[in-house]
């Protein structure tokens, strides 16, 4: 198809007149993408600087600026407690994806449906039922999480409506370091987060698309797995990235809710070379912290490729 | 370590990520502290008679006692002072561990202000001082930093004309071994870490075991179990549990083996480990919980409706030979208001104010009348928990968590860590 050109140059300003447009939004852009970059890349840089530093002579750890002085004493460490004799993290890295993958799977088989049904039925309802969703950030996640453990005690109201509905003969101990209590807890923390994702990417569908997968005959089980769930897999990546990276970092809902050694996840690991007395582990704590963000370089270069490709497909 | 580090004014015992920001802030500035340090090991006034040290710094021990040099730019204020007048006394303490009540009555009585800034541990104390921005009078700190503070030129000489009510406290802090002459310190909370214990659930008693510091190792009380959240205690109670006693020790194998023993716990009862000591036990969530004395003291404020507070025992070794700890009082070098500074730590030697101050942390100070029949008299302990109670003799034949040398505290940390991710 051809467009006539005295459309196209009725409709584009010239190239004199988009110059000067462009440049405006740049410049209203670059602010923004100056802090961001600093932001990113200033705590980046601070975080290699204690990972490559030295301890002074109190045995407080000092930052080296200066890349000519970097030492390599706490990726050693680090490596030693990955794969040397006295390794220990293995299996708590291990502990730390299931948790966050079961945790996200529940996050999406609760929040898609949710989503679904604000985005395609809730109707006049939409604005109030997406403020319900979202209450939850009005409060601070500790605060929250304190909320749950008085709810869990073994004498909490969780007990009580299982002991009322005969779901359980006792007292369940949730707070016992049970890993369940863990995984339900990032479930219930992130969620939010998943959920107006979700419901951003399923509002968005055109539903003149799904109204046309159902005059083409398909059923509506068929419509959902042939056009909407395609339609969303943006918004299922996009939440799932920003639900997932948190969860692996999590070390307060482990903490809060559980606290045994039986489910010490990696973020915990962490916090606790970062708190040791002196900071004497403070290093080591650094380095798996860039770890983590090794960790997430696929996934994020695998979301920009994915994005790139949906959107040239849509041209 | 100390039984307030990590607790938050929001909530008691959450511990918080520190910022590497703030810290890499804190370590520039620690070339200035270094700078000083050298110049303190060159030029101080008085030599010390520790044997370890640590990086060139003195670490004091019962058995070789540290008097600290006094140098000639950061003198004692002069005697004979009024006291500052329309002034606003600044305190930087731990998170709870001031009775509010005992501000506002010495506000009222030398008329003026009295504001508390808080910190959750040391090291963000300490940074936050290095950086000298901030000009509190007052700060609280374990024995442990006082090497940090004094070669740092952080805190200032005392004039003990000022601090008559010295008399009231116990003779051994009129001159420490962390701090011989009391130079820089004057006492302020004194506790023991020992055994807390549901007697309703257990019916074993730690004072009739063979090793009482084993008796977290039980199978049967799964999930019951707990230890304190900090690498020296456990670490500590690991080498208990093993016959050792050095609770400083350098020996790799000793802290290694009293790691290992914590990592059979957590294997034998997916042991919990926090500093919640205060609560849990009385609400039973936990029913072995290793703990601090000052924190079990305040059971009876924490016991569920109908449960007594009989029901928790706390046990330390009535010989005294079991880890002791005491805090100090220090005015900081550039206080704007020393003269106050100095008659708040007085102040706070006296025995009522002590009394009020006991009334709402539960922690007992080292003054003289202040024992644990006086404490069950004014109804600030439950009978049944005097044990939680210090005597003077404790902190003679107790063992102290002292400053180790960086690298051993490297060994002590990465035991524990272990430990903890077992």
């Amino acid at each position: 198809m051809t467009v006539p050109s005295g459309v196209s140059a009725s409709r584009r300003p010239p190239r004199q007149q988009r110059q000067p447009r462009r440049l405006i939004w740049v410049a209203l852009a670059a602010p923004g993408i100056i802090w961001l970059a600093v932001l990113f890349i200033v705590p980046f840089y601070a975080i290699f600087a204690i990972a490559a530093g030295r301890l002074d002579v109190f045995g407080t750890p000092v930052a080296v600026w200066n890349p000519l002085d970097w030492t390599a004493t706490n990726f050693a460490a680090a490596w030693h407690d990955v794969a040397g004799a006295g390794a220990f993290v293995g299996p708590i890295i291990l502990r730390t994806l299931i948790y966050v993958a079961l945790a996200s799977a529940l996050c999406l088989l609760i929040a898609y449906p949710a989503a679904y049904f604000v985005a395609r039925f809730a109707g006049r309802w939409k604005g109030l039922i997406l403020i319900l969703l979202i209450a939850p950030f009005w409060i601070s996640y500790m605060m929250r999480m304190l909320a749950w453990i008085d709810l869990l005690q073994t004498d909490g109201y969780v007990n009580k409506v299982l002991s009322f509905l005969h779901l359980s003969s006792q007292p369940i101990d949730w707070l016992g370091g049970l890993g369940l209590t863990v995984v339900l807890g990032l479930v219930y923390g992130y969620i939010p987060y998943l959920i107006l994702v979700l419901y951003a990417g399923l509002d968005r569908i055109d539903p003149i698309l799904i109204e046309a997968g159902r005059d083409l005959g398909l059923n509506r089980v068929r419509t959902f797995i042939r056009v909407t769930l395609p339609l969303s897999r943006q918004a299922v990546l996009t939440g799932l990235l920003i639900t997932v990276l948190p969860m692996l970092g999590d070390y307060f809902t482990n903490q809060l809710l559980s606290g045994t050694t039986g489910t010490t996840m990696l973020g915990n690991v962490i916090d606790d070379q970062l708190t040791s007395a002196g900071g004497v582990l403070e290093g080591q704590g650094a380095v798996f912290s860039l770890l983590f963000l090794l960790v997430l370089v696929p996934p994020l270069i695998y979301y920009v490729v994915s994005t790139n490709r949906s959107s040239r497909r849509a041209m | 370590m100390h039984p307030r580090e990590g607790w938050t004014e929001d909530r008691r015992g959450l511990v918080t990520r520190r910022g590497f920001l703030k810290q890499t802030a804190g370590a520039g500035l620690l070339l200035g502290s270094a700078g000083s340090l050298l110049e303190a090991c060159g030029g101080a006034s008085s030599g010390t008679s520790g044997v370890l040290t640590s990086n060139g710094i003195p670490l004091p021990r019962p058995n070789h006692p540290v008097t600290w040099p006094i140098y000639k730019d950061n003198p004692a204020i002069k005697s004979g002072l009024p006291p500052e007048q329309n002034a606003t006394l600044r305190i930087f303490n731990w998170v709870a561990y001031l009775n509010p009540q005992c501000m506002t009555d010495f506000g009222k009585k030398y008329n003026c202000k009295v504001e508390l800034t808080t910190f959750q541990n040391m090291d963000d104390a300490l940074a936050k001082l290095r950086s000298g921005q901030l000009n509190f009078d007052i700060f609280f700190p374990t024995i442990d930093v006082m090497g940090e503070l004094v070669y740092g030129k952080l805190i200032q000489p005392l004039n003990h004309s000022y601090l008559p009510n010295i008399a009231q406290a116990w003779p051994d802090f009129t001159d420490p071994f962390y701090d011989g002459k009391w130079h820089y310190t004057v006492p302020y909370t004194i506790y023991t870490t020992g055994i807390a214990w549901r007697k309703d659930h257990v019916p074993e008693n730690p004072y009739a075991m063979a090793n009482p510091w084993a008796m977290p190792w039980q199978a049967k009380y799964k999930h019951r179990v707990a230890i304190l959240d900090d690498a020296r205690e456990s670490i500590s109670l690991g080498l208990m549990k093993n016959g050792i006693f050095d609770l400083n020790t350098t020996d790799p194998t000793q802290i290694s083996a009293a790691g290992k023993v914590l990592h059979d716990l957590a294997k034998l009862t997916d042991v919990h480990v926090d500093n919640n000591d205060y609560t849990e036990i009385p609400s039973g969530q936990t029913w072995i919980h290793h703990a601090w004395s000052g924190d079990i003291a305040t059971a009876a404020s924490y016991m569920p409706k109908g449960v007594n507070v009989d029901v928790v025992g706390y046990w330390f070794p009535p010989d005294g030979k079991g880890p002791v700890g005491n805090d100090l009082i220090t005015v900081l070098r550039d206080a704007p208001n020393p003269v106050l500074a100095h008659m708040f730590q007085n102040y706070m030697l006296d025995i009522n104010n002590v009394l009020t101050n006991i009334s709402f942390n539960g922690y007992m100070q080292p003054i003289n009348g202040i024992t644990p029949q006086r404490l069950v008299k004014e109804q600030l302990l439950p009978p049944s928990l005097m044990s939680t109670t210090v005597l003077p003799s404790y902190f003679r034949r107790g063992v102290m968590e002292l400053q180790i040398p960086t690298a051993t505290n490297a060994l002590w940390e990465q035991a524990w860590l272990q430990a903890k991710s077992a």
